[in-house]
């Protein structure tokens, strides 16, 4: 008797015909927005009652900061059109701009090495007064989110080399770039917040 | 099937979408430079730059509307919580401690 062998691969659509991967991502980025608004509010309340120095406005560079700020923006570009290159079935172009995104991040993460090494220099350290120790946990922690997005893409960069990313196949694009996307817009307001408020 | 939704979606002009995030970001910088009230300015043009991020990096203006239903639910409370945690910790809220 032959038995008919069948696929039991999982659906990843959910009952309102979405991709339940995508809208995974989608809840992430809802718990990250509540995550990253405490951190916010935290430095806000914080940031003025420091008894002791460095003070904010004596310490941070905002040309540095600007330019790091421009490295993202120009990073979320280089992610949208490695999403539009696999889109249009253009494996190479895939490759190149999500090497380019991985790049632009780790230039984001340089950039943000040198800030804190420069404030370190100054004195301010997480434990030294209420500015340092709210400024480097939010900085932190979203360098830490880069750091982690940067990683990602590195591993869709060996996926993609492995030919694993095709036109009809590229939700795992789609949903890196939805990540790295909020950490830029994240990085949009902690721009304002800390540097230019 | 994995096929992604995305294949049928309208694609936005990134390149304009990055051109007004670059300028954006540059008249930022020039309010700092400027004798006037910097969060009556800086708040509109922060604002504009996030939601150009999210309607057209994101594609939260071509795509499903349960996706802006579940990011906004995270919005909204980040920000209760933001004006909760201003109130709370106001000035005039610790002198009177």
């Amino acid at each position: 008797m032959m038995e008919k062998v069948i696929s039991q691969k999982p659906s990843t659509r959910t009952s309102l015909g979405i991709d339940s991967r995508k809208l995974g991502i989608w809840t992430l980025i809802a718990s990250e927005a509540i995550f990253f608004s405490s951190l916010i509010v935290t430095y806000i309340v914080m940031r003025g009652r420091s008894t002791v120095g460095p003070y904010p406005h004596e310490s941070l560079s905002v040309p540095l900061v600007a330019f790091n700020t421009f490295v993202l923006i120009c990073s979320s570009m280089t992610m949208v059109t490695a999403l539009a290159s696999i889109e249009d079935g253009n494996q190479r172009g895939l490759r190149r701009w999500l090497i380019a995104t991985a790049l632009l991040g780790l230039l984001f993460l340089s950039g943000q090495a040198v800030e804190f090494t420069l404030l370190a220099r100054d004195g301010l350290s997480l434990g030294r007064n209420l500015f340092g120790g709210t400024f480097f946990t939010l900085t932190g922690f979203h360098g830490a989110h880069v750091l982690a997005g940067v990683i990602w893409i590195g591993f869709l960069v060996a996926r993609a080399f492995r030919g694993g990313i095709t036109q009809t196949n590229h939700i795992a694009v789609e949903l890196v770039g939805l990540y790295w996307h909020f950490v830029d817009l994240v990085w949009i307001i902690i721009f304002m917040v800390i540097y230019l408020l | 099937m994995e096929e992604s939704e995305s294949v049928q979606r309208k694609r936005p002009n990134y390149l304009a979408v990055f051109i007004a995030l670059a300028v954006l970001t540059g008249l930022e910088i020039l309010v700092t430079q400027l004798p006037v009230p910097r969060l009556l300015f800086l708040l509109p043009l922060t604002l504009a730059k996030a939601a150009l991020v999210a309607l057209f990096y994101m594609h939260l203006r071509f795509d499903r509307r349960i996706f802006s239903t579940v990011f906004a639910m995270g919005l909204v409370m980040g920000i209760l919580l933001i004006f909760s945690l201003v109130a709370l910790f106001s000035p005039q809220e610790l002198d009177v401690k």
